[in-house]
């Protein structure tokens, strides 16, 4: 009710996920301001954010299954690769040697990431039976199967070394991967992968934001919680695991399919445990069982290199040149390292865990409960 | 609103001259307004004005389908909610007479006022309030039990029990039937008529049934607009919070009268426990509570702004400070004055306003502490944070009017100006309040001769209550029956001191002794939330409210708290000695009235031989 925000005399209005006017003028106010960033960005930072959009979408899937389900995950880059080979078959050109049925994105994005999520929903009954540690070697099994597979699936990859370029970002005729015009004005492809991107991960986070609130995401926190209680209480082991692994996947195709675009080549030997484990990386420093935490996490890592980049003039023990103390990727990997290592320990529900304790102080003013 | 009320013809005033009559009124100017709100499995289910009056006239169909005819009582046992009013408002359209019972009355005293008041049908709430008729034998008048919820009772079998679906069902079909009835009803309603049985609850002896009729209710609903917008009318739709009993006087006035000539919109608490959680989302325009509310949500205050860190520490003492002194200017001049506003703006957006949200209190245009005597601190400290709180006198046989402080025009201490033009004042000899005015009772019911006690010869209403004049102010002193003489011939009002005892978040109860004795000791009953929070802070283990209640360390905090409380009074008014009481004091056990008073008698028998060591 109006002036009244916690008065609610309609269920629609109770669950809603903006109740105020005041949230709702901010996160409009949040959009335009990200959106029209793009008119001004330099391209290279335009690349840089979709990317980590892009991430984003990958975190957010990773995080269904790991963060919400509980059930750890390390298998995420076979998701992203297969995500990436099914958007280059269904959308990529034909050659030859190569598989490729030239559809638009609307069809083929969507199809990367049912490909994925089938697989993994096939996977999944396997991962039923397992918990914890067993389950986390045997999706990172996947990976190296993947790697092999990848290698060796010529038609469909292009092989080692060679490798292919990835579904073409094409609707209707139109190219958001080439610079074009719009209503007399130029818009760069930069300024379109951008758009693009932040638009699927609007999509994919609000998805997920209510897949989290509801029935379903509810089964997936008692899962978690306590498998065994969750059963007692009702919910479907295997139906719920099925399907956490079944969404997550999805989001993992979606990321992979979208990720090659942005440099326009995919190489068979991206998808192994490395990528992984950036990942789980993006979970705990974002913020596990959060959406909001994944977009942190992920824009976090992605733009971290290019920060130490930008330190490289400023720090003196930086190499430049060949002098110095180290170089910037061997900071930057001890850096990833310090900072997995210190948010596990000083803040382990991540960035969304600072941002949720700035809220809170503000929330429970002028108390501190 | 005002402007409506001033333009009433005499003609269509003579229309308005009963409650019900009101309701009618408003269902035709404003049927789409929001009557009632009720809270069901977590939403606001809402009621409109013309629902409402509808469902008035389908009980009052129901009533008189089960042999209600003008005169007989409704008895209405439950906690504040839709069927309530429904049921009150329907007895009355019918000219029958409502009586309220305290969901909290045990069975012997619902015994009492179901066998007193000769109620014909007895509305219960649900399986607790059922089984408490139920166990009472002899009740010869009534002749129906309706239950508001089904729930355990559905498989009783006494032939007197209908569920309210049921009741409500008939009501709608007989209005079918007959439309006009109510409504004809509700037209000859004599205003001299008896319209609800207010039982006083009774701090001496048994309860004695107060006779309120159609022209006090629509008095006090008069009376009420004027006073309960004192502060201001706010831009929408008044809103209310129903939690004070409806059978008490202080609670009707708000929630039916107050309502009836505002058209406000009456939210019902979901139940007494919740009050502090209905208060944050309704936030209402005006918020009467008795001292206890207040006391208690100073005490929150206080304990909660200890536990918050620095910053927010510091801000509030600073604002709370800054507050203080203007609300001495407020209360001298009307307005904190210029300089005293700003900074209290700054207050209000720093802190204040968060605050106020947090009690549910941002939206308070007006609040009101009756129903007993409050602290002058306690008001100025809510003064202070930017709630307009203050102090009004009523009693039930004055259908809760009496005197008010009202902004502008306000004494911390007094219970301020009588509230209109109506209401005649004077002190008599001994210096107890008479009153005169249109809200005074008709009469105890069965009971002439204490009647006759209370009304004289002259109309005059004496109140038991002394009070002294402070210019124009009324300075209530105490209780007639309770001051004390003490052995040495000085005369000293409990009331206060215990007032003064408790300010102190730590104190819950007190009861002063001193009577023929050579000096004054207290009884002091500890409040359990806020002790048991110190004691955890300090380190100190305990168990039950016995046993907290006998540390060492918590007789030395409520010593500190007392010797605070005796600086205030001269040599021979202050407390000596205290013994704290081991228990929780309950209405159940007979040691409260169900308004939360002191039984002194009672707890006098009963703690005897804590009070005689102090001597």
């Amino acid at each position: 009710m109006r002036g009244r925000p916690a008065l609610f005399t309609r269920y629609e209005a109770d669950s809603a996920m903006l109740p105020t006017i005041t949230q709702r003028v901010w996160l409009a106010i949040g959009l335009v301001a990200v959106i029209g960033a793009a008119v001004w960005l330099p391209r290279d930072w335009l690349i840089l954010i979709a990317t980590a959009f892009i991430a984003a979408i990958g975190v957010i899937g990773l995080n269904l299954v790991t963060g919400y389900a509980g059930q750890v995950s390390l298998g995420h880059a076979f998701f992203l690769g297969v995500g990436a080979y099914a958007g280059a078959a269904f959308g990529g050109e034909a050659t030859e040697k190569l598989v490729g049925m030239g559809l638009d994105v609307i069809f083929w994005l969507p199809l990367a990431g049912l490909t994925a999520g089938f697989i993994g929903a096939a996977i999944a009954p396997i991962a039923v039976r397992l918990r914890g540690l067993y389950l986390a070697f045997l999706t990172l099994g996947l990976v190296f199967l993947g790697e092999h597979i990848f290698r060796e699936w010529e038609s469909v990859t292009g092989g080692p070394g060679i490798g292919r370029k990835p579904g073409v970002l094409r609707l209707a005729g139109w190219r958001f991967d080439l610079d074009g015009q719009i209503a007399g004005y130029s818009v760069t492809r930069e300024q379109q992968i951008y758009w693009l991107t932040l638009l699927v991960l609007i999509i994919m986070a609000f998805a997920a934001k209510n897949i989290v609130r509801s029935r379903i995401g509810r089964a997936f926190a008692a899962v978690r919680d306590r498998d065994i209680a969750a059963e007692v209480m009702g919910i479907d082991l295997t139906r719920y695991k099925v399907l956490a692994f079944g969404v997550s996947s999805f989001y993992a195709g979606v990321a992979g399919g979208l990720l090659f675009t942005v440099t326009g080549f995919v190489n068979t030997n991206s998808f192994n445990l490395l990528l992984s484990f950036t990942y789980i990386a993006m979970v705990v420093i974002g913020g596990a069982a959060s959406i909001t935490g994944s977009i942190m996490g992920a824009a976090f890592l992605t733009l971290l290199p290019r920060i130490i980049d930008g330190a490289g003039g400023v720090l003196p023990f930086l190499e430049v040149g060949s002098t110095g103390l180290l170089s910037t990727s061997q900071l930057e990997r001890i850096v990833f390292g310090a900072l997995i290592i210190g948010f596990l320990i000083f803040e382990p529900l991540g960035l969304n865990g600072i941002w949720m304790r700035l809220r809170n102080y503000w929330k429970a003013w002028p108390f501190s409960y | 609103m005002t402007a409506t009320m001033e333009q009433r013809s005499p003609a269509e005033s003579t229309k308005l001259a009963s409650l019900p009559a009101r309701l009618r009124a408003l269902a035709d100017s404003r049927p789409g307004d929001i009557a009632l709100r009720e809270k069901e499995f977590g939403i606001w289910q809402e009621t409109t004005y013309q629902e409402f009056w509808h469902e008035v006239q389908a009980a009052g169909m129901a009533l008189w389908q089960l042999g209600v005819r003008p005169g007989d009582k409704v008895a209405i046992h439950s906690e504040n909610r839709k069927a309530w009013v429904i049921a009150d408002l329907a007895a009355q359209a019918i000219q029958a007479v409502s009586v309220g019972l305290y969901a909290t009355n045990p069975t012997a005293e619902v015994a009492y006022l179901l066998q007193h008041s000769e109620a014909k049908v007895l509305i219960a709430e649900d399986q607790e309030q059922v089984d408490k008729a139920l166990e009472v034998e002899s009740l010869p008048d009534l002749e129906k039990i309706i239950y508001v919820e089904p729930r355990g009772v559905r498989a009783y079998t006494d032939a007197r029990l209908m569920s309210w679906s049921a009741f409500m069902g008939a009501g709608e079909s007989a209005l079918a039937d007959d439309p006009h009835r109510v409504n004809g009803l509700v037209d000859t309603i004599d205003p001299e008529e008896t319209a609800t049985l207010v039982y006083t609850s009774g701090t001496t002896g048994a309860p004695k049934g107060a006779m309120l009729s159609h022209r006090n209710l629509t008095w006090a609903s008069e009376s009420a607009e004027d006073l309960i917008a004192a502060g201001g009318l706010p831009k929408g739709q008044p809103q209310l919070l129903s939690y004070l009993p409806l059978c008490h006087v202080f609670g009707r006035l708000y929630d039916v009268c107050g309502a009836l000539a505002m058209g406000s919109c009456v939210n019902f608490a979901e139940s007494i426990e919740t009050v502090v959680a209905d208060l944050a989302e309704i936030q209402p325009t005006y918020f009467p509570a008795p001292p206890r509310i207040w006391e208690k949500m100073h005490a929150l205050v206080n304990i909660r702004m200890s536990d918050a860190s620095l910053l927010k520490k510091a801000m509030y003492k600073v604002f709370l400070n800054t507050g203080m002194k203007s609300a001495d200017r407020l209360l001298a001049t009307g307005s904190r004055g210029f300089v005293g506003g700003i900074v209290h703006q700054i207050g209000y957006l720093a802190v204040f306003r968060s605050l106020q949200r947090k009690l549910g209190m941002q939206r308070c245009k007006q609040a009101t502490s009756g129903a007993a005597p409050i602290a002058p601190e306690v008001i100025k400290f809510f003064l202070a944070i930017g709630i307009p709180l203050y102090e009004g006198w009523g009693m039930t046989e004055t259908t809760a009017l009496g005197t008010g402080n009202l902004p502008g025009s306000a004494r911390l201490g007094t219970i301020g100006t009588p509230v209109n033009g109506d209401v005649q004042i004077r002190l008599g000899d001994d210096g107890e309040i008479l009153i005169k005015s249109p809200g005074i009772f008709k009469g105890y019911f069965k009971n002439p001769e204490a009647t006759a006690e209370t009304i004289d010869e002259d109309g005059w209403m004496h109140t038991g209550d002394i009070a002294e004049y402070d210019d124009e102010f009324l300075r209530i002193v105490d209780r007639k029956k309770d001051i004390i003489i003490t052995a040495g011939g000085k005369n000293v009002s409990p009331s206060e001191i215990e007032n003064k005892l408790k300010v102190s978040p730590f104190i819950k109860e007190a009861m002063v002794i001193g009577d023929r004795r050579k000096y004054l000791t207290a009884l002091i009953g500890i409040e359990l939330d806020t002790v048991s929070n110190w004691a955890q802070r300090k380190g100190i283990t305990f168990t039950t409210y016995r046993d907290l209640s006998e540390k060492p360390e918590v007789i030395e905090l409520i010593q500190k708290q007392v010797d605070t409380a005796n600086e205030y009074f001269a040599r021979v008014e202050t407390v000596k000695k205290f013994a704290l009481i081991p228990k929780e004091l309950d209405h159940e056990e007979g040691e409260l009235t169900a308004t939360q008073k002191l039984k002194r008698k009672v707890l006098v028998d009963r703690f005897s031989d804590l009070i005689e060591q102090m001597y």
